[in-house]
């Protein structure tokens, strides 16, 4: 993969002011971030906290109803951007009447990505014994891979994972965040949603999401530090009652 | 898995994606990524065999069993046996080839188009692809021009299949083989062509339209073979009605093959669904039209529609 440089320079996503509105419901309300290059950000919050949205916005696949979402430099969905920035949805999208690599060959034809590729993404997510199963067959997590393997075609320099390891084994899902670390040191910027909080701990950076809002941008240590808890949930809880008063009083 | 195995970086990738080759170059890719998917896509072939099978079993079988055996079914009803064979050899091939196609051939491509557009709303793959390297109408192209060479396939492998069974009859039963003019089986093929490609860009839209392929299919179905006869027979009870009714597609389809020959409700020995009501020429520009309309509406959907 090629080494694309890491933390010196502008910011891979800068988001300012976003506003996602769903009918009358405002999904996501003036909403700042900045993604440093080569970094791996844990976007986490609650279901329905709007990580999905955000990914969305970031991919340009979401109406947006105002803000700028910038990818590395361009406007979010530029056609420039388009085999640039790999997209895991959260459901794995992917054809089931089809086998993994035909999924995968298909993929990289879109793309178009070298033949050579299909393999090489099927070995990232180990599933070389799987790779001529029809995917209606495979498990959920199986699954889950194939949808991940789709986004590891061609060279994208910024891959939006919404909740890649959902239904996955746990030593899959620890054997998956290593992979992401690889990336994120090859200089690949990654951003992962998850609901679950002890995978806070696997990110370099965290963004905590609670209904849309910001609730804070920082490193693990630095938010333990800053609550005084002892892990990534009790420090999302203190936020949240901090939030909560600052709110009422 | 080991981690040894989750290798993040071999040396192969760099300059892996191929430059920007713009909209031609991205209807090029998506095309061929959709050919793929359609030629290892089981469904597809299911599809195409069982057409092929009903035209052999309803165009050639039934006929030539009636034939063979002097005898009479529901396809052939009051049509002496003797009258039976000239339709069944090589030179019939015109008048025989869209026989089936309006109704029953259009149903099968209208759940071709339903399934190859609506999947990928069912399987979510349209929110990855739109993210990908082609924009949205060349993409969608790649759908319209794959399952466009899947029509074609499914046309030509018909002609194959009603030339080998003609030719079949005609050895068998001592008769000389006398080929079809190349001008008329030319016109049949292109109505052939223009029946399909319309049913199958029907079922496009509306697999568009629903973003659902089990609903698609299920309208689809419901209109070709229950909704249009309904309303042709509402027409000919009620003056006023036929004016919506005889430009309706299954009418204009049903009308192009009954001009290429294949017979009316009229004629004994006609398929359902075949119609007299246009002329071939009107109804060829009908349906001509509806497939354009049929496709263009669906790709301004995908144009303009949020990907959900």
């Amino acid at each position: 993969m090629m080494n694309y440089a890491a933390d010196d320079g502008p910011p891979a996503i800068t988001i300012r002011g976003l506003r996602v509105a769903r009918g009358a419901q405002t999904v996501l309300d003036d909403f700042d971030l900045d993604v440093r290059r080569g970094s791996l950000t844990g976007l986490l919050g609650p279901s329905g906290s709007g990580k999905s949205t955000l990914m969305r916005a970031i991919v340009g696949v979401q109406r947006t109803a105002g803000g700028t979402v910038e990818v590395l430099g361009r406007p979010a969905g530029d056609r420039e951007l388009r085999d640039r920035v790999g997209y895991v949805t959260q459901a794995p999208s992917v054809y089931a009447d089809l086998t993994a690599r035909q999924n995968l060959r298909y993929y990289a034809r879109v793309l178009g990505a070298p033949i050579s590729d299909v393999d090489r993404a099927i070995e990232q997510v180990d599933l070389e014994s799987h790779a001529d199963h029809l995917v209606g067959r495979m498990s959920g997590g199986q699954r889950s891979r194939v949808s991940l393997a789709t986004a590891l075609l061609g060279e994208p320099e910024v891959l939006v994972l919404d909740e890649p390891t959902v239904g996955l084994d746990p030593v899959l899902r620890v054997q998956l965040w290593e992979l992401f670390h690889r990336l994120a040191a090859d200089g690949v910027t990654l951003l992962v949603s998850s609901h679950v909080m002890d995978e806070a701990e696997r990110c370099e950076r965290l963004v905590l999401l609670r209904d849309g809002a910001l609730l804070a941008d920082d490193t693990l240590p630095a938010l333990l530090a800053r609550t005084g808890a002892a892990d990534a949930e009790g420090a999302f809880l203190e936020l949240i009652e901090k939030a909560d008063s600052e709110v009422s009083s | 898995m080991s981690t040894a195995t989750m290798t993040s970086a071999p040396a192969a990738r760099s300059g892996s994606v191929r430059s920007a080759t713009g909209p031609l170059g991205g209807l090029v890719a998506s095309t061929r990524a959709e050919l793929l998917r359609l030629r290892k896509w089981p469904a597809v072939w299911v599809l195409a065999t069982v057409w092929l099978l009903l035209n052999l079993t309803f165009a050639y079988l039934f006929n030539y069993i009636a034939y063979a055996t002097g005898s009479s079914g529901f396809s052939n009803e009051g049509v002496p046996p003797d009258a039976l064979l000239p339709d069944l050899l090589p030179a019939a091939i015109p008048s025989v080839l869209t026989g089936g196609m309006p109704m029953f051939g259009g149903a099968i491509m209208f759940i071709l188009g339903a399934l190859a557009a609506g999947s990928g709303f069912g399987w979510g793959t349209w929110k990855t692809v739109l993210t990908q390297r082609p924009r949205r109408l060349p993409a969608f192209g790649g759908t319209l021009a794959a399952v466009g060479v899947a029509v074609v396939g499914v046309v030509a492998a018909t002609l194959v299949l009603d030339v080998a069974t003609s030719t079949l009859i005609a050895v068998v039963e001592g008769q000389s083989i006398v080929w079809p003019a190349l001008g008329p089986l030319a016109e049949s093929a292109a109505g052939a062509l223009l029946i399909f490609g319309m049913w199958a860009a029907a079922g496009v839209l509306v697999g568009v339209l629903t973003r659902s392929p089990a609903l698609a299919v299920g309208l689809g179905l419901v209109w070709s073979l229950v909704v249009e006869n309904l309303l042709r027979g509402v027409g000919n009870l009620l003056s006023g009605i036929e004016y919506v009714t005889d430009v309706l597609p299954g009418t204009a389809a049903g009308s192009l093959a009954g001009a290429l020959g294949a017979g009316g409700a009229g004629d004994p020995d006609g398929a359902p669904g075949v119609l007299t009501v246009l002329d071939g020429g009107p109804a060829a520009l009908l349906v001509a039209a509806y497939l354009v309309v049929f496709a263009a509406v669906a790709a301004l959907l995908m144009r303009h529609r949020d990907v959900v």
